[in-house]
């Protein structure tokens, strides 16, 4: 299965996660403890002021009779006292001081005496709890607007005195603190991301650098090699990858060079052998009938055998890292050129936009690549049904087409690897097929990167196998 | 009449077979098995062509190649172990007319000397003199000379130059020179003609390094001016 996230966005959202975290439980204390401190102490002298009130009326109503006082007591013994006049109930009402301009109510004698408040304002339930003489106090709506409802009895049961302070500067004052901490969450969460993708980078940085040289490698660099070596984290790691590498190129030259020296040794023999074989088929004529078979069979193979050695030869001398030349030249020409001399028959087909292109080729490279691919096709495809040079592309596009089977989509990468003639059905092929392609398609593979262009193997609409081949042009 | 062949080799199954596919095709062979013997071979009987091996056991074929320059002009055919090494060139700078890669086959072999025997063949050139600038070119005779005074160029040396002369200043690309002076088609090795026309330079020109009469048409190939 696929990560959806890369390791270094993993790092980061890590790193996010944990200061989003950290910061809102911060922010969710602070805002704890803030707001019911701030709370408190808006209760507790909400209270204080309404005692104070409380007993600022009490004083105006009874005047000094303690025994009235504290509340809680049997009705009958305040019942000695005479009702004070509405209008100066009022009156005292009205005078009360207050701090932060609260409402007031006074239920005294069965009415209800307000400042900048109603009736109704304080809940039925409350109004009750002070009128038995308990205080209370609770956060209440009036009028649309938060307020801090406190309650304490006066002087008679029956007898309560409310006042409604305002919570809206508190209220506000929290949500300043809340938009505040929540701000404050929000950016080092922020921040975190960006720490986090700061020390993923700097932490990945030697991965980049890994996979990039992997991927060299890979594509053939063998001298390609990490420089992290003396990292005390990833030292381990760069000497190993390294050590791989440097095994592998040892491997690969190695193999070359063996490859070379021989074919290199085999090249007299195969002179030797060549040179008496023509001289041989040259006075075919002189020879009795009975031996003339095998001669041809010998000389058929011969020729295969010494196909063999030159293209061992090119190879080796590619993995031994040979320059070669390069020089302007017509791509059509050199196309029609080898392809028509490979086949025997005029086979090569110019677009007009091609004609004239030219790149900066090595002539002898470029001929092997058409040749190998036209001479494929005539062994073993069922003949070459046709090259095509057009341009597009990186500059110019070649096909090469033929009438065989075509080749299978899995073997379509392998049949470029040296003697890779693809897997499937290894028993469904002709004896032609086996004759081997061996190193050609390899060859053809190599020589066309090193004319930075690409091939392809595909189907042909007709059927049977196109080879693509895209090469870069000066003049595109 | 069978031409005569100088085969240098130290390889004595090579020259073995070499001689008998070689006299097979109508030649003469001659045998050297290293460059000394090479050079007193020459100067005893003076072959039409010399196949020239570059590894020698006693000194390298380059060596050997500019001694035998020293005296004669005969044909030079090397013979390198890889087309794309520096030995091409190098071999082509000490002096060769013509290379062919190991494993070779006396046909092929055939071929090429062939082509490097062939005289200026009569009737291509529209005439038998040409004067470019100070140089006067005598096709019959196969001499060119300045101011009066023969210049010793090898006889492929002069077919290149007669085939630029008979072009009458046009540009001349490198893969005609190669078909009518080597016999090679399109896939020719065109260093061939670039050492060849150096080595024409320092013969024919006064000033080598900035030539007036053999000038490079930039990625098209050659011409002779006056």
């Amino acid at each position: 299965m696929r990560q959806r996230f890369g390791l270094r966005d993993r790092v980061m959202l890590a790193y996010g996660l944990l200061a989003l975290g950290l910061s809102g439980v911060l922010a969710l204390v602070t805002f704890g403890v803030v707001s019911n401190y701030l709370t408190d102490q808006r209760t507790s002298s909400a209270i204080v002021e309404t005692s104070d009130n409380a007993a600022t009326l009490h004083y105006g109503l009874y005047g000094l009779t303690p025994e009235c006082m504290p509340v809680r007591r049997e009705e009958t013994e305040c019942a000695t006292s005479v009702a004070v006049p509405p209008a100066k109930v009022a009156k005292l009402v009205e005078r009360l001081p207050s701090t932060d301009s609260a409402a007031m109510l006074l239920g005294y004698n069965g009415s209800w005496y307000t400042v900048s408040a109603n009736e109704g304002d304080v809940p039925a339930d409350m109004v009750a709890t002070a009128r038995s003489g308990i205080e209370v106090h609770r956060r209440i709506e009036v009028g649309g607007e938060q307020v801090l409802a406190v309650g304490v009895a006066v002087g008679k049961p029956g007898e309560a005195f409310f006042e409604l302070h305002p919570l809206t500067r508190l209220d506000s004052t929290l949500r300043t603190l809340k938009l505040t901490l929540i701000l404050a969450a929000i950016v080092t969460a922020l921040l975190g991301l960006a720490v986090g993708r700061l020390a993923s980078t700097v932490a990945l940085r030697p991965l980049a650098e890994l996979t990039q040289v992997a991927a060299a490698v890979a594509r053939g660099r063998l001298d390609a090699r990490l420089q992290a070596e003396n990292d005390p984290d990833l030292g381990g790691l760069a000497r190993s990858f390294n050590q791989t590498a440097a095994a592998l190129e040892k491997r690969v030259v190695a193999d070359a060079r063996f490859a070379g020296d021989i074919s290199h040794e085999l090249r007299t023999p195969l002179m030797t052998m060549m040179n008496s074989m023509q001289l041989i088929q040259n006075h075919r004529a002189e020879l009795p009938g009975a031996v003339r078979e095998p001669v041809e069979l010998l000389g058929d193979d011969l020729d295969r055998f010494r196909r063999l050695v030159v293209d061992l030869l090119e190879i080796s001398r590619d993995d031994g890292g040979d320059q070669g030349t390069r020089e302007t030249v017509r791509i059509a020409d050199l196309v029609r050129a080898a392809a028509d001399a490979t086949a025997g028959r005029e086979i090569t087909d110019v677009s007009p936009d091609a004609a004239e292109l030219t790149m900066e080729a090595d002539k002898r490279r470029l001929e092997r690549v058409i040749a190998n691919l036209v001479d494929n096709a005539e062994q073993h495809a069922g003949g070459c049904k046709g090259v095509t040079v057009r341009a597009g592309g990186k500059g110019v596009i070649v096909y090469v087409d033929d009438a065989g089977p075509g080749i299978p989509a899995a073997d379509r990468d392998r049949i470029f690897e040296r003697f890779g003639r693809g897997e499937t059905s290894p028993d469904s092929r002709t004896d032609a097929q086996r004759g081997g392609i061996g190193l050609g398609l390899a060859i053809v593979a190599r020589h066309v990167e090193w004319h930075h262009g690409t091939i392809q193997a595909k189907e042909r609409p007709e059927g049977g196998a196109r080879f693509i081949i895209e090469l870069p042009t000066q003049n595109h | 009449m069978a031409h005569s062949l100088l085969l240098v080799d130290d390889e004595p199954r090579i020259r073995r077979v070499l001689r008998l596919a070689l006299e097979d095709e109508g030649y003469e062979i001659f045998e050297a098995a290293n460059g000394l013997d090479a050079l007193s071979a020459l100067r005893r009987e003076p072959p039409d062509v010399v196949l020239l091996d570059l590894m020698l056991p006693d000194r390298d074929g380059f060596t050997v190649c500019r001694e035998i320059r020293r005296t004669s002009d005969v044909p030079v055919i090397m013979v390198t172990a890889r087309t794309d090494s520096h030995d091409v060139v190098a071999g082509l700078e000490a002096g060769a007319d013509d290379y062919v890669t190991k494993p070779l086959v006396a046909k092929e072999l055939s071929a090429r000397i062939r082509a490097l025997l062939r005289r200026v063949e009569p009737g291509t050139p529209v005439q038998e003199q040409f004067v470019v600038g100070d140089l006067e070119i005598d096709v019959p005779a196969a001499e060119v000379a300045r101011d009066g005074a023969v210049l010793p160029l090898t006889r492929t040396e002069f077919k290149l130059l007669v085939e630029l002369a008979s072009l009458e200043g046009r540009v001349c690309s490198r893969e005609h020179l190669l078909s009518k002076v080597w016999g090679y088609g399109y896939f020719g090795d065109s260093r061939i003609v670039d050492v060849h026309i150096r080595r024409l330079r320092l013969k024919i020109e006064r000033d080598p390094a900035s030539p007036k009469h053999l000038v490079t048409a930039r990625g098209l190939g050659y011409r002779l001016v006056s």
